[in-house]
């Protein structure tokens, strides 16, 4: 069991969930308290001690679902469907299972362990056998070539479990139905039920083949269950992009913190803290010597990001929104607009979303229209007119756009009312610096109401924006 | 202690909680391995509650630390009660006279004096805080630390400190070492991200709007006096309402406001009248009531179109239909 939650853990971490050893180490210690009394408290128990954020929740589910039980359930299915396709009702059923029953009990052969849990529908004892048997094969093939072969797998696995033997076992039953004194037509269901359930064990071997290999390769996974989950691995942004990107927006909002906190030691007041000043001056006798100001509350940074999804920063806009999507999920006074010539607010989105979710949702359109021509002067004027409110003494504009504006209006004048009422306002442009200002690039005209502007299309030159806004 | 995980929610449910196979495993893991509960969801499906339940349940003392921004340790941990020092020192100063008496030399009295002062930084002038109170407990307490996302990082990173090792220096004392680890449960609105030092050290819940069926036994226990077809279409609007995008769902607390309501209200059926008239206790902004009003018209008319039910007769919006 250990080996299977820490395989599971490996899985989660395929899938882009952060397992750590000691999330391991915690699932494993708390199904030794738990127990593995049903599927539904080691599924509890898992998600309690594995899953960190609650956007990693459905994923969770998904893979456990198809890493425990799907061979338990294949299982399943396969019982109920051939005792329906046997038998009008389920009373009906269970009398026929009972006759089998006695059947068996009569014989002095004894069958082999899988097929006697075959016949009597104990799904528990059949999943443990064939899981052993595939183990078996596993670590046998891994010593012979890596690669894997579905048909190949399922034929091993038939020899492992010895099909040929319980076929014949089988088949003897079926021929001894005879002369047992049934009526005719309660043995031809019999003979009907027990071939039925053959034909469920070959379909049940071919089922723990195509598991393995799914196991084996996430991709391969079944497309139509795990679409979203698969294209995860192929071209979405990995953890370490994540992680990194986070580090750069740490530090980015450090600096922006810093900003205030010169500020205010050179501004050194603060009202009288009556209970620092006695207890500073029991020393002396409670004469106030030394007097002790109220510290003054931290502010955490306040951040409006504009950002331009357009066609001609297609390239860079993941990289953008991501920048975006960080900083929110780091600080709680963010607020995020996209723009091409509308704007919209996506400060729900993001909160509401997984990274990868959110944007491409805020590529497809679904906020503004992604695909009209980008006029900034269009989007700021709008910004101005709705949203201005959002911009205090104590907010960092961010900008994050080509300012390519199809020779439309600039409205500059927004930026300078806007430069006028935040605490600064950065640019960062994705274009190269040498191309600003030529064709409809109006990188010019509103370049003198910046605080900060730099070039960044990736995230190393973002890292090194950073680093030269921190040495300043 | 619990026993297993049934008798968690067995004694839940003796305190009117009623609660999923989910929580009480959690509750349970907590309880034995001694970890942290980190409970997240929408505001209002019973985070807070559940810690006040589990105190019940427990039959131990509840310790409630709310945080807010600029949270500090004296406000959380302990602070000297410096008015009661320097109220015992004008009191005490004959006494301290006394003690000084014969005394030649200033460095004699200090030396004297000193031997004293123990006296003032003893635990009769310390003020505990909730987080004291919980290590300090003669019995296992039940701490609850409410929403840890609105404290800043630097209280969280006190916070970790105190919960992986649950004692605490102070300096005048010494180490104060927990005689009963408590049960500690954060809740979080997720309003900023948790740091992953705090996560790993905590077993998380997430506690989301309950199923149909799930509401639908929450209202009968805590609103026995609504009759019980009324209670069904209660749960069936909020659940469509859910569905759609509103600044904020209305979530349990909000579902059982509301069932109040109507039964304060006495009321029989819900017709358009009456859902319009106490839509303000499910919902909080202006835009979603315009929202939801459209959903609410076509829930009213649909059970309108319905054939009567049996016990219809009383029921006046079914006799508009008959005629």
């Amino acid at each position: 069991m250990d080996e299977r939650i820490l395989e599971f853990g490996a899985l989660l971490r395929q899938h882009g969930l952060r397992i750590s050893p000691a999330e391991s180490l915690d699932a494993l210690a708390a199904l030794g308290q738990a127990g593995l009394g049903s599927r539904q408290v080691v599924k509890d128990v898992l998600r309690a001690t594995m899953v960190k954020r609650s956007v990693d929740l459905p994923a969770f589910d998904e893979l456990f679902d198809l890493y425990f039980s799907a061979l338990g359930q294949a299982i399943r299915e396969a019982s109920e469907a051939t005792g329906k396709s046997l038998s009008a009702s389920a009373e009906d059923y269970q009398k026929l299972l009972e006759q089998l029953e006695a059947m068996l009990r009569g014989r002095e052969q004894k069958l082999s362990e899988i097929a006697e849990a075959l016949l009597r529908n104990d799904d528990g004892t059949l999943e443990k056998r064939l899981r052993e048997a595939a183990e078996r094969v596993r670590t046998g093939q891994q010593q012979g070539n890596r690669s894997f072969q579905e048909g190949q797998f399922a034929h091993a696995l038939a020899q492992e479990i010895g099909l040929g033997e319980i076929t014949r076992q089988l088949e003897e039953l079926a021929d001894q139905m005879e002369g047992q004194g049934l009526d005719p037509e309660t043995e031809r269901r019999l003979r009907e039920l027990v071939k039925q359930r053959l034909a469920d064990l070959a379909e049940l071997l071919k089922r723990v083949a195509r598991l393995e290999g799914d196991r084996g390769d996430p991709r391969r996974r079944d497309a139509t269950k795990l679409a979203a989950l698969a294209e995860k691995s192929f071209y979405y942004l990995s953890e370490e992009d994540i992680r990194r990107m986070q580090e750069a927006v740490t530090r980015l909002a450090q600096r922006l913190r810093h900003v205030v906190a010169i500020k205010r030691a050179r501004a050194k007041r603060g009202s009288f803290d009556l209970q620092r000043t006695l207890r500073k001056n029991l020393q002396f006798g409670g004469v106030p010597f030394d007097v002790q100001l109220e510290r003054r509350k931290k502010h955490r940074p306040q951040i409006v990001v504009l950002c331009d999804v357009s066609d001609s920063v297609r390239n860079v806009s993941r990289f953008m929104l991501q920048f975006v999507y960080s900083l929110q999920d780091l600080y709680s006074k963010v607020r995020s607009f996209i723009f091409v010539s509308d704007i919209g607010e996506v400060t729900r989105l993001f909160d509401d979303n997984e990274i990868n979710q959110a944007i491409d949702l805020s590529l497809r359109g679904d906020v503004i229209n992604v695909f009209a021509h980008s006029d900034f002067g269009r989007a700021f004027k709008t910004f101005h007119r709705d949203s201005l409110s959002a911009v205090n003494g104590r907010t960092t504009v961010i900008i994050l756009g080509d300012a390519r504006n199809n020779y439309n209006l600039a409205h500059e004048w927004v930026l300078r009312d806007v430069q006028r009422r935040a605490k600064q306002v950065i640019w960062l442009n994705p274009e190269s610096r040498a191309t600003w200002g030529f064709g409809d690039s109006e990188m010019d005209r509103y370049m003198p109401f910046c605080d900060v502007v730099e070039e960044c299309r990736n995230l190393n030159q973002l890292y090194r924006v950073v680093d030269r806004m921190v040495l300043d | 202690m619990f026993e297993s995980i049934d008798d968690v929610s067995r004694r839940f449910a003796e305190q009117k909680y009623i609660c999923n196979r989910n929580i009480a495993t959690v509750v349970y893991l907590a309880a034995r391995m001694g970890k942290p509960i980190l409970v997240e969801g929408p505001a209002g499906v019973g985070k807070t509650e559940l810690a006040k339940v589990l105190s019940g349940a427990l039959g131990e003392e509840l310790i409630r630390l709310q945080c807010y921004e600029g949270l500090d340790e004296a406000k959380a941990l302990y602070e000297w009660e410096y008015g009661k020092q320097l109220l015992y020192t004008q009191i005490l100063k004959d006494k301290i006279g006394e003690v000084l008496a014969g005394t030649g030399t200033l460095a004699e009295a200090v030396d004297r004096i000193s031997k004293q002062d123990g006296i003032f930084f003893s635990e009769k002038f310390i003020l505990p805080r909730p987080l004291l109170r919980a290590i300090r407990s003669e019995r296992q307490a039940v701490l609850l630390i409410d929403e840890i996302d609105k404290s800043d990082n630097e209280f969280e990173a006190f916070l970790l400190e105190i919960l992986s090792d649950f004692q605490v220096s102070v300096p005048e004392l010494g180490t104060i070492s927990a005689r009963h680890i408590p049960i500690v449960i954060l809740t979080s609105n997720n309003s900023r991200e948790l740091s992953d030092a705090l996560k790993r050290r905590c077993l998380h819940l997430f506690i989301d709007f309950p199923s149909a069926s799930h509401e639908l036994e929450i209202i009968k226990l805590k609103v026995p006096e609504l009759r019980e077809a009324l209670a069904e279409d209660v749960v069936a609007i909020v659940q469509s309402v859910r569905k759609l995008d509103l600044k904020k769902s209305p979530s349990i607390s909000e579902t059982l406001d509301w069932a109040r309501a109507l039964a304060i209200l006495n009321v029989e059926s819900l017709g358009e009248e009456i859902v319009t008239d106490t839509l303000a206790t499910i919902f909080k902004h202006e835009g979603d009531i315009r929202k939801a009003q459209g959903e609410m018209r076509d829930f009213v008319a649909r059970q309108k179109a319905k054939a009567p039910r049996p016990e219809g007769g009383a029921n006046p919006d079914d006799k508009d239909v008959l005629h």
